[in-house]
């Protein structure tokens, strides 16, 4: 394999804006006061008239957070958090697009099989005979309205429902609000928390208001998934203004007045495994470089030690090598320290 | 017959004198002066390195109205972009800039314009136009579903789950490898299995096709297959797109990098921005060698660096200096 140069378009980097405070390197000496120590400082900096919106925490790996969210939680600090799940991926947003599928392409046997699972009484077995049968008939406009005697009646309950969304005159919100009908009471036994869920929906239908074909609005919505499902947004605040949890890659062309990068902590960002392979390490540098280039006015760089790590068994203590050894003039070294 | 010629409309040089035309928008004073380059070199390849927060967006919005001051027809104008969201950005600051012609930009993200293209072009693939889309999840459970009719499920050795085996296929399209390396590679312990592995990539295969399905793999896929095998569309969409304008090329991967190279055709108005500095999706089979290698792909094409920063305080960018100087000691 020919070896990656590092870096042939050098380039250095230049303001004219005056000022500024030195990044800190952050040292907390275990998890949790490191997690304590954003919350305070983000608080701090929220009392000086920066908005939660324009401060990001942001991480290597998502599960980097977590004890982070659970101390923002317990402050009451409201948080987005990207990187996560998406909109799209939830099921039951899934579900109502497999009906929009087999409207528009009725061969789609993977939209078939998710829909027809969803009946009560039907199998695996049942969705495929199903599924044989379907694609034995003619395809048209007229697929729907063809003769399903023999069928339960859950399943012609379903092809009366696609058989009436099928004109080509109705609107794709006008679809999806006659699909609603037909999908709430199957939603509602499916997903315990179908209340939460539903907000989904409703972004769902709202979303659809904006479309004139079925076959766009699927097509934007595989290829561009728009938005984070609101289910995955928490805690619920009152003001509408959320402080940014997110991973470097979904940070990418993003700015924010400060930001925090955590766990930059050798064998967690570089990732551990990341020592295999130089191009592997070369990518973490850069991913660092990223999350640093990120911040406008304050940028925070923390990480924890004396962590764990199970799969080599080591105690990780060091930080992160592209931030170790620093010249002294370029940064802050801080400790977090408990009163 | 009577001869009429019409006179050309587009400047065909890079040296077109800006001074001798009468624009709407003030370049020079509005642009620093790599960015005044890049935006008023309009012709033949052309590498933008812009390093973070230094008017990237800026600097494309620009070029786009540019383009269209000189007289370019906004639909001939193809501007790929890493979210869609980015295009729709980028056009709309160029139409508050200039006017309402920017809109009619072609803008999109590799997959949102092979989507289009491939509706149009369907039927030579052997699809119908209506094919629809499989998201990761849903591509899974095809493999998922191949993988008990075919009876690996019951084999008394474990065998990979429905993830490691679409990973492996994904893989093998993003990075131009064959499974037999990918496994090698990234898979040591399933190398055993290579023959099941490419028994189900072919069912696989022939399930979507089947079923008129497509997966985001294969939006890239066949979009490259319909520019390689089928000349007169090639030369269809190279004529209509004159100006291609590539942003965050340093995440794209080898097939998006090819359906480039075909789209460039003879003309070469090819523009890809980037920063090689930033390049951080390899996981999904990105590249960096692509922006790394587009002078040796266009020998000809002029390299124009944006280093003056607009976003940060001078000690955060020592700082974020610092970090590349160290990598490359």
């Amino acid at each position: 394999m020919v070896k990656t140069p590092r870096h042939k378009f050098h380039k250095e980097l230049f303001t004219h804006r005056g000022g500024g405070e030195r990044p800190a390197i952050v040292v907390a000496h275990d998890e949790n006061l490191q997690s304590r120590f954003i919350v305070q400082r983000v608080l701090e900096l929220r009392e000086q008239g920066v908005a939660l919106s324009d401060i990001a925490v942001l991480f290597r790996s998502s599960y980097l957070s977590f004890d982070l969210e659970i101390e923002l939680n317990k402050a009451n600090v409201p948080f987005t958090k990207f990187g996560g799940f998406k909109f799209i991926e939830t099921a039951h947003v899934k579900d109502l697009l497999a009906y929009l599928r087999v409207i528009e392409n009725p061969r789609d046997a993977v939209a078939w099989n998710r829909i027809l699972l969803l009946i009560d009484g039907v199998g695996p077995r049942t969705a495929e005979t199903i599924l044989t049968d379907l694609l034995a008939r003619k395809p048209g406009k007229n697929l729907f309205r063809d003769d399903w005697r023999g069928y339960p009646d859950r399943v012609r309950t379903l092809f009366e429902t696609l058989g009436g969304v099928m004109p080509e005159h109705l609107a794709p919100a006008d679809k999806v609000a006659s699909l609603l009908l037909y999908y709430d009471p199957l939603f509602k036994r499916r997903y315990e928390d179908f209340n939460k869920r539903r907000k989904d929906l409703e972004m769902f239908q709202q979303i659809t208001e904006r479309y004139r074909s079925v076959g766009s609005l699927l097509a934007d919505l595989t290829l561009e998934p728009v938005t984070e499902s609101i289910s995955d947004i928490s805690p619920p605040g009152t003001e509408d203004e959320k402080l940014v949890l997110s991973t470097i890659h979904s940070a990418k062309g993003l700015e924010w007045h400060s930001v925090f990068v955590l766990y930059a902590l050798d064998g967690r960002f570089p990732n551990i495994r990341a020592a295999q392979n130089e191009d592997a390490m070369e990518e973490e540098r850069r991913l660092m470089y990223v999350a640093c280039t990120r911040a406008k006015e304050n940028l925070f760089v923390s990480y924890p030690i004396n962590v764990y790590d199970r799969e080599s068994g080591l105690l990780l203590s060091k930080p992160s090598r592209f931030i170790a050894g620093m010249p002294e003039s370029l940064i802050d070294a801080w400790v977090v320290d408990e009163e | 017959m009577k001869k009429y010629t019409l006179r050309k409309t587009t400047t065909d040089n890079r040296s077109e004198p800006e001074s001798r035309r009468h624009f709407q928008i003030d370049y020079k004073n509005q642009l620093n002066p790599a960015q005044y380059d890049a935006v008023t070199s309009t012709n033949g390849p052309h590498l933008i390195i812009a390093g973070a927060g230094t008017g990237k967006t800026r600097t494309i919005t620009y070029r786009v109205a540019y383009l269209v001051e000189l007289g370019v027809r906004p639909e001939s104008i193809l501007l790929l972009t890493f979210t869609r969201r980015a295009a729709q950005e980028m056009l709309r600051r160029a139409s508050i800039l200039l006017d309402a012609r920017c809109e009619k930009v072609a803008g999109g993200t590799f997959h949102s314009f092979a989507n289009q293209i491939l509706r149009q072009h369907a039927k030579v693939l052997g699809f119908d136009s209506s094919f629809t889309i499989l998201d990761q999840g849903d591509a899974e459970d095809v493999v998922n579903l191949l993988r008990t009719q075919m009876k690996f499920d019951t084999r008394e050795k474990r065998f990979p789950r429905k993830k490691t085996l679409f990973d492996v296929f994904s893989r093998s399209v993003n990075t131009s490898r064959s499974i037999a390396e990918i496994l090698e590679e990234d898979y040591p312990h399933y190398e055993d299995y290579l023959e099941e592995f490419s028994l189900l990539q072919s069912a696989y295969v022939g399930y979507k096709s089947k079923h008129n399905l497509m997966d985001y793999d294969d939006l890239l896929l066949f979009l490259r297959k319909l520019l390689q095998e089928h000349e007169g569309i090639r030369k269809k969409l190279t004529e209509k797109y004159k100006y291609v304008m590539v942003d965050e090329y340093q995440d794209t991967n080898r097939i998006q990098a090819e359906i480039v190279l075909l789209l460039a055709g003879r003309h070469k108005n090819i523009m890809v921005v980037g920063d090689d500095a930033q390049s951080i999706y390899s996981f999904r089979g990105a590249t960096i060698r692509n922006i790394l290698d587009f002078p040796e792909e266009f020998p000809d094409c002029l390299v124009i660096k944006l280093e003056e920063n607009y976003r940060s305080t001078q000690p955060i960018l020592d700082f974020t200096n610092e970090i590349l100087r160290r990598a490359r000691e």
